[in-house]
């Protein structure tokens, strides 16, 4: 019997971070979400959803990368998250400029 | 205690190795969830184009949605991520019991942000605000002069119950917003609203059944393994990605319309408590 060949998963060095630290993102996250609140019960007219996903997406980059470990994910794992966000903006890119120009194209 | 993480969890018999295993493990989770980001991203895709084109009346629909509710179950679901990772680095240092009460607590969490969702949809079946063709004879202030019929007229049921709505959310925040509202089409914000919130809460519902299942194998010992902490970390990675979507559903279906602190207080409390 030969030994088995090394893999590219022969070296493991992931862990899992403190719990101080998992403590320090569910505070900012709190704080993210009491500032998308403050935002959304004021009345700054257009710009409240625009200054609101923003805020969602300091959030969601939050959670994926200390919640979901991102941080310290290899390159597969951000292939994945990368692809996600490429196929969303295709759809949105192809669906937007087709919908928001039809007006325009009938007159 | 990392070292332990890697070893001693027995490996099924077409891995070379634990890391590999584990790896593998993540990676399909990662795979599915791109799966879901463009199946919420389709749902995410068609708010958009609608809410270009009718911006008042999608801000007129958010106004009369249950603001309080929706704040406090943004909380419930942030706490409840929190607990869940709490639960995997539990099994991490090999702490058993704490994985079985974080498990739990992320449980209770997930399950109260689903109730509160229930009552919520509850209550806006009460005010009558589902999208529906049923139509109704309202009395018009116009004088008929005595022409049988003449002082009615057809509207949307949906039409009569959504005025009722947004004259008590008008009071609540003294912000007014029904002007220049074409108040048939705030029906559309309304399927935007059921559907994406529906299909969230399915999410919510599948993810409380994986977390029972993994309570289950915890009371049985699977998680004795540290290295196995990998399968509460794929379970936690779609429940996080839940959690995200509702990061997003919070501006976009409740604060979309104008609404107040003061409004969100008495909506729950209303809500929860009736008075």
């Amino acid at each position: 019997m030969s030994e088995p060949r090394e893999t590219i998963f022969e070296h493991e060095d992931h862990e899992l971070p403190p719990t101080a630290s998992t403590m320090t993102t569910f505070a900012v996250l709190v704080v993210l979400a009491l500032a998308a609140l403050a935002v959304g019960f004021s009345d700054l007219g257009p710009w409240k959803v625009l200054a609101n996903l923003l805020i969602a997406a300091v959030q969601a980059s939050v959670l994926a990368l200390f919640f979901m470990d991102l941080r310290q994910a290899d390159r597969l794992t951000w292939l994945c998250a990368g692809a996600a966000i490429f196929w969303v903006g295709l759809m949105f890119l192809f669906t937007l400029t087709d919908y928001l120009t039809r007006y325009i194209a009938a007159i | 205690m990392a070292a332990s993480a890697t070893a001693g969890a027995p490996v099924a018999h077409h891995f070379d190795n634990l890391t590999q295993q584990q790896q593998t493990v993540r990676f399909g989770m990662w795979v599915f969830l791109i799966t879901e980001v463009l199946f919420f991203g389709g749902a995410f895709c068609a708010y958009t184009v609608y809410r270009i084109w009718f911006p008042r009346e999608f801000e007129a629909g958010s106004a009369v949605l249950n603001v309080g509710i929706a704040s406090v179950n943004t909380f419930l679901l942030l706490t409840s991520s929190l607990t869940v990772t709490l639960a995997m680095r539990a099994c991490y240092v090999g702490d058993q019991k704490g994985v079985r009460n974080w498990l739990l607590a992320t449980i209770v969490l997930g399950s109260a942000f689903l109730g509160l969702k229930f009552r919520e949809y509850y209550l806006d079946y009460e005010e009558g605000l589902i999208p529906s063709s049923r139509t109704e004879l309202v009395r018009t202030t116009g004088s008929g002069e005595g022409v049988p019929g003449a002082d009615f007229r057809e509207q949307p049921v949906f039409v009569g119950n959504y005025l009722k709505a947004a004259e008590e959310a008008e009071r609540q925040t003294g912000k007014s917003f029904v002007e220049e509202v074409n108040l048939t089409r705030v029906q559309l914000f309304f399927m935007f609203y059921y559907s994406m919130t529906g299909l969230h809460g399915l999410h919510m519902i599948v993810g409380i059944g994986l977390l029972i299942w993994q309570y289950v194998l915890a009371s049985r010992g699977f998680f004795a393994y540290p290295g196995r902490y990998v399968y509460i970390e794929v379970m936690s990675l779609y429940w996080h990605f839940v959690d995200m979507v509702w990061m997003f559903l919070l501006p976009l279906l409740y604060l979309a319309g104008p609404h107040s602190w003061g409004q969100a207080a008495g909506q729950f409390r209303l809500a929860i408590l009736g008075h």
